[in-house]
């Protein structure tokens, strides 16, 4: 088994959406006291630095952002990580500052270890997420390791058992008075403690600590509890400064469309609707929808529906935070995508999303036909691509009007530009017309003088004369 | 030895007096007289045509629907980008046409609808693009012909007549005035050949197709 840790040591900063060049500190309180907890690099220049009071930081950098740290979301934070990580490995589980992923029977899939190591680091980059990586034979050790702050492999346990003797006791989950005796007696790193015989060490540190030491090493086994990813995806980012231009959304958005990207992989499934949400300080938040005509999960895709539905977003206000949530998921498994047809089939619905994306569903149709008398009801706008139901019209314009023209009368002949000439046969289009809606009409083929043939009828209640279409 | 001869040797060397040889085939038009005037006997595949007339009553969607009921048939959409008015489902479905293919897009502005053509024709989902600019610079001409070609479509731009004075990049060019039994087609630009003058084409020749009456016939 081939164990890799991600250990997180700025998730309390990473998860706001990066702000650039905004200084940022995180703060929490310790003894009734705020301190920074974490500083961005921005803050950092101007000299804010962990530990560090809250008031002092402001006076050194008057323009710091500073926000309260925030456990409960790291944790919330962690799970959409693992749930992204799932595209790795079935076998993940969560700590509270890292993930651990078993990767050694999925690594064949990717090329190798250190292709998927930095496949993963990359991923997470990718996502505004800076992580210690660390491969080694057990959870623990990777985990241990990783903790230390700096990202590497150990390949097997010998070489691990002297990787952990490195480790200071004080890192260790140690109860105090164990610690503080062990300092006493002149102990200061693992190794030393593992040279020790184990009957006198069981005495002094306690059995608990003992089963630790052999997971650790792997002397003995360490089952951890399996992460099961949540049914849908909510991702939410927080930003660290409003946001005012929409096209500012789209950066932080990025970070969530891969995330679900990541989430949608490992599951195997692709989004049909994707409801995102923008807060704002004061007035409701923004809400809209992109559909999708197929199932997917190609981030590129689903940026490019996001760049296209934004364009036409008026912002009433800045942007606190985005939130995006998926609960349409549909399995998207060995698609048959390699057929001609299948191929143009599925160019056609990636172009019908993007013009919907940009100029809204309404405005990208199909037509149907209808069986009524009435012209002006005998069609339908419909979902492109639907074979609707055959009706036979005696002969009809190749355009309609929409609303019908009224034309003029000159010696009891109608004109439209000039006076028309009249041929063929009329048709009487009746239907109930003492209902609203009804209509009385004699229909007729029309000839211009420039040669144009054109559908007008005289309304059989007021007498008047109308243009409905155009040959063509 | 005779330049005539001469020439004779060189197929490479096209001469203005001869048909085309190598155009590459055409959708055929559904008109026989206009077909034998375009290079590949039928419309430009993968290439801008441009079709010059007053407004919808002036025929220029009447003289494609033959094409169109063939292209129908095949997988890809029919493409509609800001039509002048309805394109009417009934008399569509009379001629024939899969209305399943027919794609109808109205982007709200000339900006929009140029974005819109270009997507259409090169995202190789379309087998024809019917749109109809207000205004159209070369260049956005020049976009649409080499999406036109990246998608393997056929790019239809309906235009007032006015523009025949303005150059184009496009593959063909016809005029076409109604004479209320057909029309005068004049090529104003075609691969591999001259403009031509007015051709006279007889619209029951086609129309004879359209099947009249049926179910609903009568009126009620």
């Amino acid at each position: 088994m081939r164990w890799l840790a991600l250990h997180f040591p700025a998730l309390s900063l990473d998860l706001l959406g990066t702000g650039g060049d905004v200084p940022l500190a995180i703060v929490e309180t310790r003894n009734g006291r705020s301190v920074v907890y974490l500083a961005n690099r921005a803050a950092c220049r101007c000299g804010v630095q962990p530990g560090l009071g809250a008031d002092g930081a402001k006076a050194l950098c008057a323009a710091l952002q500073v926000r309260e740290r925030d456990p409960g979301r790291e944790a919330d934070v962690l799970q959409r990580l693992a749930a992204w990580a799932c595209q790795f490995t079935p076998q993940l589980s969560v700590e509270p500052d890292a993930l651990l992923l078993e990767v050694g029977r999925s690594a064949r899939l990717f090329g190798g270890l250190p292709v998927l190591t930095e496949q993963v680091r990359a991923g997470l980059a990718e996502l505004g997420f800076a992580a210690v990586c660390f491969l080694a034979p057990t959870p623990e050790g990777a985990l241990q390791l990783a903790r230390r702050g700096e990202s590497g492999t150990v390949a097997d346990r010998a070489e691990l058992e002297q990787r952990v003797g490195a480790l200071p006791l004080a890192a260790l989950p140690l109860d105090e008075r164990a610690c503080g005796g062990l300092h006493d007696a002149g102990l200061r790193r693992l190794g030393e403690l593992l040279a020790l015989p184990r009957p006198g060490l069981a005495r002094r540190v306690g059995v608990d600590f003992l089963d630790w030491l052999d997971r650790l090493l792997g002397t003995v086994p360490d089952p951890r509890p399996s992460f099961t990813p949540p049914a849908t995806y909510q991702g939410r980012l927080e930003l660290p400064a409003e946001i005012v231009a929409v096209e500012g959304l789209l950066f932080p958005a990025r970070r969530l469309v891969h995330e679900l990207a990541g989430f949608l992989l490992g599951r195997q499934l692709g989004a049909q609707r994707l409801d995102w949400q923008l807060d704002h300080a004061v007035l409701p938040p923004s809400c809209f929808s992109l559909g999708l005509a197929r199932a997917d999960r190609e981030a590129g895709r689903l940026l490019d529906l996001l760049r296209e539905r934004l364009q036409r977003l008026d912002l009433p206000a800045p942007v606190r935070a985005l939130a995006l949530s998926v609960n349409d998921l549909i399995p998207l498994a060995g698609r048959p995508l390699d057929l001609l047809d299948g191929r143009v089939a599925e160019r056609g619905l990636q172009l019908l999303e993007r013009l919907r994306a940009r100029f809204g569903a309404g405005a990208v149709t199909g037509l149907e036909v209808r069986p009524d008398h009435r012209p002006e009801r005998a069609f339908a706008p419909c979902v492109p691509g639907r074979r609707g139901v055959g009706c036979r019209f005696p002969v009809r314009p190749l355009w309609l009007l929409t609303r019908a023209e009224p034309l003029a009368v000159r010696d009891g002949v109608p004109c439209w530009q000039g006076v028309l000439d009249l041929e063929g046969e009329r048709e009487r289009i009746e239907n109930a017309w003492w209902v609203a809606g009804g209509v009385a009409r004699d229909y007729f083929v029309a000839r211009t003088g420039t040669g144009e043939r054109l559908w007008i009828y005289r309304d059989l209640r007021s007498n008047r004369w109308f243009l409905h279409g155009f040959f063509g | 030895m005779t330049v005539s001869l001469l020439l004779d040797q060189r197929p490479d060397v096209w001469r203005g007096n001869q048909p085309p040889v190598a155009a590459p085939p055409g959708i055929p038009t559904g008109w026989p007289e206009l077909d034998g005037l375009l290079a590949g006997g039928g419309w430009p595949r993968g290439a801008v045509t441009e079709i010059l007339a007053t407004g919808p009553g002036a025929g220029g969607l009447r003289l494609l629907m033959p094409s169109l009921v063939q292209l129908g048939r095949q997988a890809g959409w029919i493409a509609f980008v800001a039509p002048p008015l309805l394109p009417y489902p009934p008399a569509l479905a009379a001629w024939g046409m899969a209305l399943e293919r027919l794609l109808v897009v109205r982007p709200g502005t000339a900006a929009g609808g140029l974005w819109a053509v270009e997507q259409a024709l090169r995202s190789g989902s379309c087998s024809a693009v019917l749109a109809w600019p207000a205004a159209i610079e070369p260049t956005a001409l020049r976009r649409l012909q080499l999406a036109a070609e990246a998608g393997a479509a056929l790019a239809f731009l309906f235009r007032a007549p006015d523009a025949a004075a303005e150059p184009s990049p496009a593959a063909l060019r016809l005029r076409v005035q109604p004479t209320g039994d057909g029309w005068l087609v004049e090529v104003l630009k075609r691969r591999g050949g001259w403009r031509t003058g007015p051709v006279r084409l007889r619209a029951e020749a086609v129309e004879s197709t359209n099947p009249p009456g049926g179910p609903l016939s009568g009126g009620g």
